[in-house]
C-alpha cells in the first residue's frame, strides 16, 4: 500500500475530494490564493477627461454627465457647483472648449455639454434653496472688485471658504460683463439676477455705485480688508484710429451692448448699420443692432475670410442666418460725414501677422471704398482702466502684473479675469474668468492661512487617443439638437434664439458621454471577470476593489473597460500584495515559501556555494 | 432522479452491448451521453430506443465528439447525475484530456468500453489497446469475458465507484465483437434486486446553486500533490471495497465471481495463460482439449487491472512453471517490446521467492480471432520453455512464427 503511513498536513487539507468552498462563502478561496499568477495587475486608475481638461474651470464635466444620465439631477448640479457658481449663465453663454475637446467629435459628433449645463443651471434656478452654503465664518473680510464673471466665482468661492465678502460694483446692477456683454436674447436678465441672489443668499454683501479710485481708493481697500481680489475686467474700448471716429452716430461695442443691458441706452439706429471687427462681441453687436431696428447690418473684418474671424463658429453661423452681411479684408481709414456719420472709408487690409491679434498692414496704394452708413459700431476689443492702480503693479500689456498665483507681489491683493489675462494668449471667455476667479479664491485663502503657494505637480493623464478605450461599446449615435427660433422671428425680438433641453433631452444626450478615462460604475468589470475576483458594496467610482488574491492578470476587465479607467500594470511595479510566482514568493510556507526564503538570503551568500 | 421502469427476473439472449444498456436501464442512469463508434454503438442504440419507449427515464445527450461526451459525463457527475457514457477505440483516446480531471475530481462516472483497434489502418477488431492507454489515468477498471459478466460489472462497477470511500470512475470492459455483437444468454435480474444492490447515487457537495461549492479550480503547485496522494489513496482503499461488493452481488444475484483473477483448471497445471477478455471463452476449450491430452495446461484471467491485485497475481502466478501472457494490446518499444501486461505480471512476481518463466504472446491482435490451434502452438512454446528452464525468446508474434 503506497499510501500507508501518509497523512497531508493541515493546511493543505481540503474539505472533501477536491471539492472547495465557493468563493462566496466565508473562506471560501481562502486555499486557492492564485493571484500569484499574475504579472500585470489591473488597477483602477481615474484619467482627466479632456472635456474636464479644456473647460477654463475645469468643471467635472464627465461626472455631471453620468449623474444626468442616471436620472440624479440634484447630484449634478451640485457637482457642478463645486466650480462653477453660474451654470445656468454658462449654459447659455459658454463658448464650450469642452466640446470643441469633447473625443466624441472624433467619432461623431461632440456632446452638447452646455445644453446640458444650462438643463442643471435651469433646475438649480428653481431650487427654493441653493445647494451651495457658505462656509463657516472665519472672520476675514475680502473685498471683490468687479462683479463680472471673474469677482462672481471669486466672491462665490471665498463664501464657501467662509470669508465675509462684499462686493464693488460700479455700475447701477452687478453682473458686470455677464449683464453689460451679453444681450438678452442670449442670456435673459432674470436669469442673471437669480444668480445674483444667490450670492447675497451666501451672505455676500454687494455694493454697486462703488467705483475703485473714485469713490474707493487702494489704501480704503488696503485698510478695510483683510484681502482684496481685483475683477474690473476691461471696459474700455478699443478705438480703430480712424479720422472722424468722434463723429455723432458712432458706437462702441461693449458700452453699446451695456447701455441696452443696463436699461440705460439712448441709442436710436438708422437702417444701414456697419460693425467693425470680426469676433464674439462684434457678433453680438451686429444680431442686436438688429433687433434694434437696423434693416442693413454689414460686419467688416480685417480678416480675409470668415475662417480666420476669431469668433465662435455657431454664432457666426447664426447671425449670418438673421441676415447680416459680412466684408472682409478691410479697414476703417475714416468716418466720414458732416457732425453725422454717412460713410465709411475702407481700405484693403490684413493682418501683418499669422494671428488676428498682430498689427495690421492697410493699402492705402489703391482708391479706397466709401461705404454707406447710418451708424457704425465698433467692437475690436476692450482694454482696462487702471488709473487708480499703483504703477508697481501694471503690466506692459495694459493689464494688472501678477505671479503665477494671481497674486499682486507681496500683498494680499490678487488680480483675475480678463484684466490679468488679456494678451496672456488664452482667449477671452466667460469661463476663463470664472476659473481664473476659482484659483485666485484658493490661493488667497492660502496666503491669509499663512501657506505657502506651490504650484501643483500632480502629472495629468489626459484620454486623447480613442484607442485607450473600448469603442466597441459606443455605438454612433447622433447629437441632440437645442431647438432655435426661426432666423426671420427671433431678429427682432429679445426673446431667448437658443432653446432648452427638455429632461429627456438631457438624459440622452448625457447618455452619449464615453466617460473617457474615468469609472463610471457601468459594473462591466464585474461582469466579465472569470474568477469573479472583483468586489464593489456598491456600484460607484471608487468602490471597485480587485481582489488581488485570485486576480489571475488574465487581462479581461482591462479589455473590456469601456472608459479606458482601468490600467495593466506591471506586477513587478508593486512591492505589496500577492507577488509574481516567478519571484519565488508564496503566501503559505510551503515548497515556494521555502525557496523564497532560500532565494530571499541568496545575495548574502558567497557566489561560490550559489 | 430518474425512474426505470419495473423488470421482472429473465433470462434473455442478447449480446454484450445490449447487456451493457441493459445494466444501465436497471441502474437507473440519469445521464447518458452519447457520440457512435462501432462497436460500442448499439449499447447506445440500445439506450435511445428504452429512452424513446418511456423504458428509462434519463437525459440522453447526444454530443459533438467524444471529447465533449465526457465533458457533459464529467459536469452531469458534478451535478450528482448517474452517469452512463462510453467509446471505442480511437473515441475512447479523442477523450483522453478528461480521464484525468474526472478521476482528479472524484466523479464516479461510468464508462462502457467495447474494444476497438486503434489506427492505422481503421480496424473495426477488438484489441485492449484503446482502454489500457488510459490505465493509469485514475479509473477503475476491468474485462468482462461475455455479456452476462459485462452485465454484472457494470452494477458492480456503479456501486464500488459511487462509495464514499472511493469515488473514482470506471470503465468497464468488454472485447468488441467478441463479447459486445455476439448474443448469448443473459439473467436479468428483478428490479427490486438491484434497488437492494445498487443505492441511489448521492454525490456530498454536488453543485447547486443554492450551496455554491468549488470544483477543480486552479490551485498552488503545492496542493497538487495531496489531491494525487487523495486519489493513489482511493485507488488503493477501493480494493476493499471491491471484494466487499463482490461477496454483496453474491448473495443478492447468486453470481459469484472472484474480484481479481479467475482461476480455470489450474489444479496441477504447470504452465498457465494470463489474459483478460473475451478470448478467455476459446481458452477454456483448448485447455479442455489440452487436459484430455494430458497437457498440464490451465487458465488464470485478470479480471480487474486497475487497482492492480499485485499480491493476489504473485501469489496465483506462483504456483506454476510458466506464465504465458496473452496480450491482446500493443505495447511498441515496452518491456518484453510486444504488450502491456507482461510488465505487469512480471512486476508482480518479481518478488515470489518461486518466479515462474513469463513469455508474453502477440496474440488476438486486430481483432482476429485466437483460434484452438494457436491455443495448442502457444502452450507448447511454453511447455519447451519449462523443459528447458529458461526461455527461448521472451516474445512470440503468434501467426507469424514456425
Amino acid at each position: 500500500m503506497s499510501t500507508k503511513g501518509t497523512h497531508i498536513p493541515e493546511r493543505l487539507k481540503i474539505p472533501f475530494a477536491g471539492i472547495t468552498p465557493a468563493p462566496s462563502q466565508e473562506k471560501g478561496q481562502d486555499l486557492f490564493p492564485t493571484g500569484n499568477w499574475r504579472s500585470i495587475r489591473p488597477v483602477y486608475r481615474d484619467k482627466l477627461p479632456p472635456c474636464n481638461n479644456a473647460c477654463g474651470t475645469n468643471e467635472k464635466i464627465q461626472g455631471y454627465l453620468d449623474l444626468v444620465k442616471r436620472g440624479k439631477y440634484l447630484d449634478a448640479y451640485a457637482l457642478i457647483k463645486e466650480d462653477m457658481p453660474f451654470p445656468s449663465v454658462t449654459g447659455r453663454v459658454c463658448y464650450h472648449p469642452c466640446e470643441q475637446a469633447c473625443n466624441r467629435g472624433k467619432y461623431d459628433e461632440a456632446i452638447s455639454i452646455r445644453a446640458v449645463e444650462r438643463f442643471l443651471g435651469d433646475l438649480g434656478q428653481a431650487l427654493p434653496r441653493d445647494v451651495a452654503k457658505a462656509g463657516p465664518p472665519n472672520g476675514k473680510k475680502v473685498a471683490v472688485v468687479g462683479s463680472g464673471p471673474a469677482g462672481h466665482s471669486a466672491a462665490y468661492q471665498l463664501a464657501r471658504l467662509g470669508y465675509k465678502v462684499t462686493i464693488l460694483e460700479k455700475s447701477p446692477k452687478a453682473g458686470g460683463l455677464n449683464r453689460g456683454g451679453i444681450p438678452d436674447w442670449v442670456l435673459p436678465q432674470h436669469v442673471l439676477d437669480r444668480e445674483i441672489e444667490r450670492l447675497v443668499e451666501l451672505g455676500i454683501a454687494i455694493k454697486t455705485n462703488v467705483e475703485v479710485g473714485k469713490d474707493v481708493t487702494w489704501d480704503d481697500l488696503k485698510k478695510d480688508y483683510d484681502a482684496v481680489v481685483l475683477a474690473v475686467g476691461l471696459t474700455e474700448p478699443n478705438s480703430v484710429r480712424a479720422d472722424g471716429e468722434n463723429k455723432a452716430g458712432v458706437h462702441y461695442g461693449l458700452p453699446f451692448l451695456r447701455d441696452i443691458g443696463m436699461g440705460t441706452s439712448k441709442v436710436k439706429l438708422g437702417a444701414r448699420v456697419a460693425v467693425i471687427g470680426g469676433g464674439n462681441t462684434a457678433i453680438d453687436c451686429a444680431r442686436e443692432a438688429l433687433r434694434q431696428g437696423a434693416v442693413e447690418v454689414t460686419m467688416i473684418t480685417v480678416e480675409a475670410n470668415a475662417q480666420e474671424m476669431p469668433a465662435s463658429p455657431e454664432d457666426l453661423h447664426d447671425m449670418l442666418e438673421e441676415g447680416v452681411e459680412l466684408v472682409h479684408g478691410r479697414s476703417v481709414t475714416a468716418v466720414l460725414g458732416n457732425g453725422k456719420v454717412e460713410a465709411l472709408q475702407l481700405h484693403p487690409a490684413r493682418f501683418s501677422g499669422a494671428i488676428n491679434a498682430s498689427p495690421i498692414n492697410v493699402n492705402r496704394d489703391v482708391p479706397p471704398e466709401r461705404f454707406h452708413v447710418d451708424n457704425v459700431i465698433i467692437a475690436i476689443g476692450q482694454h482696462a482702466s487702471l488709473k487708480w492702480l499703483p504703477d508697481e503693479f501694471k503690466s506692459e500689456r495694459g493689464t494688472i502684473k501678477i505671479d503665477r498665483f494671481g497674486r499682486l507681489g507681496n500683498t494680499n491683493f490678487f488680480a483675475a479675469g480678463d484684466v490679468v489675462q488679456l494678451g496672456s494668449g488664452q482667449p477671452l471667455m466667460v469661463v476663463n474668468a470664472v476659473g481664473d476667479g476659482k484659483r485666485v479664491a484658493f490661493n488667497l485663502d492660502k496666503v491669509v492661512r499663512g501657506e505657502s503657494l506651490e504650484p501643483r505637480t500632480i502629472p495629468v493623464d489626459v484620454i486623447f487617443d480613442l484607442n485607450r478605450m473600448n469603442m466597441t461599446y459606443f455605438p454612433h449615435f447622433p447629437r441632440v439638437h437645442q431647438a432655435m427660433l426661426a432666423p426671420a422671428s427671433r431678429r427682432k425680438t429679445q426673446e431667448e434664439v437658443i432653446q432648452a433641453f427638455s429632461e429627456e433631452q438631457a438624459v440622452e444626450e448625457a447618455g452619449r458621454c464615453f466617460s473617457c478615462g474615468t469609472c463610471n460604475a457601468c459594473d462591466n468589470c464585474y461582469l466579465v471577470c472569470p474568477e469573479p475576483c472583483i468586489a464593489r458594496p456598491a456600484r460607484s467610482n471608487g468602490l471597485y476593489k480587485i481582489l488581488i488574491d485570485y486576480c489571475k492578470g488574465c487581462r479581461v476587465c482591462i479589455e473590456e473597460c469601456p472608459t479606458g479607467c482601468l490600467e495593466g500594470v506591471p506586477e513587478l511595479d508593486f512591492d505589496t500584495g500577492v507577488v509574481r510566482m516567478d519571484t519565488a514568493f508564496a503566501i503559505s510556507p510551503g515548497l515556494h515559501g521555502r525557496q523564497a526564503e532560500e532565494l530571499r538570503h541568496l545575495a548574502e551568500r558567497p557566489a561560490k556555494s550559489i | 432522479m430518474a425512474t426505470a421502469t419495473e423488470s421482472k427476473k429473465r433470462t434473455v439472449r442478447i449480446n454484450g452491448c445490449v447487456a451493457s444498456a441493459q445494466a444501465a436501464k436497471y441502474a437507473d442512469v440519469d445521464v447518458i451521453a452519447a457520440y457512435p463508434i462501432r462497436p460500442y454503438t448499439a449499447t447506445m442504440m440500445a439506450l435511445g430506443q428504452m429512452v424513446a419507449n418511456g423504458e428509462l427515464d434519463a437525459e440522453y445527450i447526444v454530443a459533438d465528439s467524444e471529447h465533449s461526451q465526457l465533458s457533459i459525463a464529467h459536469g452531469a457527475s458534478s451535478s450528482g447525475a448517474r452517469v452512463f457514457t462510453g467509446s471505442s477505440g480511437v473515441g475512447v483516446q479523442f477523450a483522453y484530456e478528461l480521464y484525468s480531471p474526472i478521476s482528479g475530481s472524484r466523479m464516479p462516472v461510468q464508462m462502457m468500453i467495447a474494444d476497438r483497434t486503434l489506427d492505422p489502418p481503421g480496424d473495426f477488431g477488438s484489441e485492449h489497446t484503446d482502454a489500457l492507454s488510459t490505465r493509469d489515468m485514475g479509473w477503475l477498471m476491468g474485462w468482462a469475458c461475455d455479456a452476462q459478466e459485462a452485465f454484472d460489472n457494470h452494477l458492480m462497477a456503479y456501486r464500488i465507484g459511487e462509495d464514499p470511500r472511493v469515488l473514482l470512475p470506471q470503465m468497464v470492459c468488454q472485447d468488441g465483437f467478441f463479447v459486445s455483437h455476439i448474443t448469448s444468454d443473459v439473467e436479468l435480474p428483478d428490479s427490486g434486486q438491484v434497488r437492494e444492490f445498487l443505492p441511489p447515487y448521492k454525490h456530498p457537495y454536488p453543485l447547486d446553486p443554492r450551496h455554491p461549492v468549488s470544483h477543480g479550480p486552479q490551485i498552488m503547485p503545492e496542493q497538487g500533490p495531496p489531491l494525487q496522494l487523495e486519489r493513489a489513496r482511493a485507488m488503493e482503499e477501493s480494493m476493499a471495497v471491491i471484494e466487499e461488493v463482490h461477496d454483496e452481488f453474491a448473495k443478492i444475484f447468486g453470481r459469484r465471481y472472484d474480484p481479481w483473477v479467475e482461476e480455470y483448471m489450474t489444479d496441477g497445471a504447470d504452465v498457465v495463460f494470463f489474459m483478460q477478455g473475451g478470448h478467455a471463452v476459446t481458452a477454456r476449450f483448448a485447455i479442455q482439449h489440452m487436459r484430455d491430452r494430458g497437457l498440464k495446461v490451465g487458465l488464470v484471467r485478470l479480471r480487474t487491472i486497475r487497482p492492480y491485485p499485485t499480491d493476489r497475481v504473485k501469489e496465483v502466478l506462483s504456483k506454476f512453471k510458466v506464465v504465458g501472457v496473452i496480450e491482446t494490446n500493443m505495447g511498441l518499444g515496452s518491456v518484453s517490446s510486444g504488450g502491456v501486461l507482461y510488465a505487469e505480471a512480471c512486476a508482480a512476481l518479481y518478488e515470489s521467492d518461486r518466479r515462474p518463466l513469463v513469455l508474453s504472446f502477440m496474440a488476438g491482435m486486430g481483432g482476429e480471432a485466437i483460434v484452438l490451434k494457436e491455443f495448442y502452438w502457444m502452450t507448447e512454446k511454453m511447455i519447451e520453455a519449462q523443459k528447458r528452464g529458461k526461455i527461448e525468446k521472451r516474445t512470440h508474434w503468434v501467426g507469424f512464427e514456425e
